[in-house]
């Protein structure tokens, strides 16, 4: 079987010293900045990209998924400890967690999260074994007018799975793709939008604007409540980790049915992480015989979402790997990683590196094993680093961002960029705009236009390529499915309340 | 928490811009459409059946003044949330800190900037006590210079250029 093989590989490279060295610190320091109050997976990913650039490009992309993993299960460990979410992903996590950590069973919460997520980590590892291989057979198959298609799907389902009005999502999307244009034409190369600044000839550097509308955004945000954020960090000693027989026959069918629920929904591009940790905690809660057990600590609540969310999160490497299309912010930060590195994410570094990819495959299952054994001996420490004041913790995040940005490519003007970019993440969250479409258009804004330009000249400049070729035809078909979907009940819930306000 | 006590309904005046979030968050956007097209105007377009370098740009461009026309109306129609208010002193301190990093880094090294920046950050709030400010941001300078230089080997000048 290749599948064997393959993994056989993976595990050959991850298991190196040096690269399991790599993933174990991108795993603690990813829990560690994870942890600190107010700092995202994105963020996270993000603030943590410039230490991966003096790796080799295998080390770096191991250690960055350690990162990411890390993140997570710090973003987990705040909503159970702190009622904080670190991500959107999370959220849900807080409903039964925090209620548990009240109840003084803290520990059994993030024993159970991490065993889920392990357990999960497990599964989605087989799942991108399995379906690598055939699914890079099927990107063969795309001309650009397929890969065009497939990135206007994959932002459709981003756009329809984020919280918030469709409209501003596609919004965002098409700044991101905007800004994604400053600097040189890919063709021609002619100075597009750059006003002769040379550090913008090269174009906006991606690194830059993430950590500026991720990093600097978030603290100023962040301040504006007042360094003193309300934390209501649990006072009642973590005693007792270990679930009891109970706790593991109650949470693992949860588990399991989590994993499948994430598993699947990771793979969709612009699923991801966020859509799948709440379809599990609907799902559970659904069918549940107690359900008015959810909301008061039950342990499903945790398993579920917790599972669900790290399934979603590893599969949703599958579209990248295979398709070269990141389908979520932190996958469009691991493809900026990979530029960086020199490599362009797609079927091609499947065939020509497979040390790369089985290795990062391989790595991201030791980093989930590293997470269990890591974190649940270590809760004292990282439950003591949400202690740490804001007013301390923010300088120290601006001068750590700022210092990262900076020796991206040692350049000043970097750093004002991404400061201008923090404003810019500021204003965005004070109209209520999602700044992770953002990133994605930035991020697909050059994959899009090289495919749509090299479709149409193919195609003589007739744009009915895109519906006449039937793989092509069958993708935009889906696209506009979702958005006439997801619209309609906007439009009426928009109705709604308008009705609501009138009777009133 | 506390900045979001009176969300919409409690304003019984109809108003003109129902939903002034939105409103101006559209009108923003629009301007950043129109500001893009108007770089973009000097770019060469359509060459037969080949995109231009500005073609693209163009037809983002338009893409995301519909867009923006889009959200500010529903701004304007529907009842939505009001503008939120913008901090004054977090943005300006943070931005300035920043400013002061990227300013400082070359002529004066690590140590100094980004010590300087640490401090100028800490003005943003004003529950910053400066003792304990002051110590952990010596603590941090002396953890960056050993992390970024030595442990990642990044070319990082530590001291100011007049004394190398």
């Amino acid at each position: 079987m290749d599948i064997f093989s393959n993994l056989a590989l993976g595990f050959g490279v991850a298991f190196s010293p040096i690269n399991l060295g790599l993933c174990l610190i991108g795993a603690l320091v990813g829990t560690l900045v994870g942890v600190l109050p107010g700092i995202g997976t994105i963020a996270t990913v993000a603030m943590l990209l410039p230490i991966t650039f003096g790796l080799p490009p295998v080390g770096a992309l191991i250690m960055l998924a350690g990162i990411y993993y890390g993140a997570q299960y710090g973003g987990s460990t705040t909503s159970i400890l702190v009622n904080i979410p670190g991500e959107a992903g999370s959220v849900v996590t807080t409903l039964d967690g925090f209620q548990m950590a009240k109840q003084g069973r803290a520990g059994p919460a993030l024993a159970i999260a991490a065993i889920g997520s392990f357990f999960a980590g497990c599964v989605a590892t087989v799942l991108i074994a399995l379906l690598g291989a055939p699914l890079t057979k099927l990107a063969l198959l795309f001309g650009p007018a397929e890969y065009f298609s497939l990135m206007v799907l994959g932002l459709i389902f981003a756009v329809v799975l984020a919280k918030g009005s469709v409209l501003k999502a596609i919004a965002m999307i098409v700044f991101g793709v905007l800004l994604s244009m400053v600097g040189s034409d890919i063709e021609t190369g002619a100075s597009r939008m750059s006003f002769n600044i040379p550090e913008l000839a090269d174009g906006l550097g991606f690194a830059t604007v993430a950590m500026g509308i991720f990093g600097f955004a978030e603290i100023i945000r962040n301040l504006d409540h007042g360094a003193a954020m309300d934390r209501e960090l649990v006072q009642q000693k973590i005693s007792g980790l270990m679930p009891t027989k109970q706790d593991l026959k109650d949470s693992a069918p949860a588990i399991a049915r989590g994993t499948i629920l994430g598993s699947i929904l990771g793979i969709l591009p612009g699923g991801g992480a966020v859509i799948a940790s709440f379809a599990a905690y609907t799902f559970e809660k659904k069918i549940s015989k107690t359900p008015e057990r959810f909301g008061r600590g039950a342990i499903e609540g945790v398993a579920a979402p917790e599972s669900a969310n790290n399934a979603a999160a590893q599969t949703s490497f599958i579209p990248l790997l295979t398709l070269g299309i990141p389908p979520n912010a932190v996958m469009a930060l691991m493809v900026g990683a990979m530029t960086i590195h020199g490599i362009v994410p797609g079927p091609q570094v499947m065939q020509k590196q497979p040390d790369l990819v089985w290795g990062m495959i391989a790595s991201m299952w030791i980093g989930n094993l590293m997470l269990l054994i890591i974190n649940l001996p270590m809760v004292g420490i990282w439950v003591r680093l949400l202690r740490v004041p804001y007013r301390l913790l923010f300088p120290s995040i601006v001068v750590f961002c700022a210092i990262g940005i900076y020796s991206v490519n040692n350049a000043p003007m970097d750093v004002v960029l991404a400061g201008a970019f923090g404003l810019v993440g500021y204003w965005l969250v004070k109209h209520d705009f999602e700044p992770a479409p953002l990133l994605l258009g930035m991020v697909l804004g050059p994959l899009m236009e090289e495919n749509l330009r090299r479709a149409l000249l193919i195609s003589r400049g007739d744009w009915s390529v895109f519906v006449t070729r039937p793989l092509s035809a069958s993708l935009m078909a889906i696209a506009a499915f979702l958005l006439v979907l997801a619209l309609l009940p906007a439009l009426r819930k928009k109705r709604d309340e308008v009705f609501v306000e009138s009777e009133s | 928490m506390s900045d979001a006590p009176g969300r919409a309904a409690n304003k019984p005046a109809p108003k003109l811009i129902k939903g002034s979030q939105d409103f101006y968050g559209g009108l923003a956007l629009m301007a950043v459409a129109l500001f893009a097209l108007w770089a973009s105007s000097d770019l060469q377009g359509m060459r037969g059946f080949s995109f231009g370098p500005g073609t693209a740009p163009r037809m983002f461009g338009v893409l995301l003044l519909v867009l923006g026309a889009g959200v500010a109306l529903t701004g304007f129609l529907f009842e939505g949330a009001p503008m939120q208010r913008y901090g004054i002193r977090g943005p300006l301190f943070v931005t300035l800190a920043i400013l002061s990093f990227s300013v400082t880094i070359r002529p004066l090294g690590l140590i100094v900037s980004a010590f300087m920046s640490f401090i100028i950050a800490a003005f943003g709030t004003e529950e910053t006590q400066w003792k304990e400010t002051i110590i952990v941001g010596i603590a941090l300078t002396i953890g960056c210079a050993l992390l970024f230089p030595y442990a990642l080997g990044l070319p990082l000048e530590l001291f100011p250029r007049f004394l190398r």
